[in-house]
């Protein structure tokens, strides 16, 4: 049996304490996104999110049931957040199930790749205020640290 | 009719507002003529929204895509999730 979800929740998420073993299931991969404290050389305090929720919601939901059916997966579970999150902090989990590890690594590759393309989400840096120099007027995004767990 | 199009992120902050009112035709009209008419309302806009999606209802939509009263249109530039 298949299993998905998609959550847009507000501020950080909470640490992955998710430990429950699927039957079945030989891989079992989290993908933590944590904010980097910085942005180029400049330090950050964290990141804003925005987001279009009904329409990011629709679009999670459809990559999260295209990953199942494309990639043979048992679960997937997606959670972003939503409003300003801590440099340090999690803003996006991904975790995937499958018989075999090959199956939730490309999987989870390929999700993340599909959900920087098209959900509807923005991030705009919060700039620490400790004298650093005025940021760009175009400001390079950052991308979340990966932490998976071994 | 009118139709309030929808700004998320930094088009937002261009724009200056989350909607923008839009007119076009009753019968007829595409997601084309509400992008024409967004240049023509918000022409220092006009080359951030030539790279920008349209989204009719929650999900992409093309160019050609006839429009209804009360759909939701959203425009989608460059997104940054993650």
């Amino acid at each position: 049996m298949q299993s998905l979800s998609v959550s847009i929740v507000d501020a950080p998420l909470a640490a992955n304490t998710a430990t429950r073993s699927l039957a079945g299931a030989g891989a079992v991969v989290v993908f933590d996104g944590v904010v980097r404290s910085l942005e180029g050389a400049r330090s950050i305090t964290g990141l804003r999110y925005e987001t279009y929720d009904p329409m990011a919601q629709h679009v999670l939901t459809a990559l999260a049931q295209e990953a199942l059916d494309k990639f043979g997966l048992m679960e997937i579970h997606v959670e972003h957040s939503r409003g300003l999150v801590a440099a340090g902090e999690c803003s996006f989990r991904l975790r995937i199930a499958s018989p075999h590890r090959r199956e939730a690594l490309d999987a989870m590759d390929w999700f993340i790749d599909r959900m920087k393309q098209d959900a509807p989400i923005w991030k705009t840096p919060e700039f620490s205020t400790d004298g650093d120099a005025p940021p760009p007027a175009n400001p390079v995004q950052p991308e979340p640290e990966a932490k998976v767990p071994s | 009719m009118r139709v309030d199009v929808l700004l998320f992120g930094p088009i937002a902050q261009r724009a200056g507002r989350a909607s923008v009112p839009v007119e076009v035709a009753e019968d007829g009209a595409t997601l084309a003529h509400v992008r024409a008419e967004l240049n023509r309302i918000e022409p220092e806009l006009a080359r951030d929204l030539a790279s920008c999606r349209l989204a009719v209802n929650h999900a992409f939509a093309g160019e050609n895509t006839q429009i209804q009263t009360g759909d939701e249109i959203a425009v989608i530039g460059f997104v940054s999730g993650g």
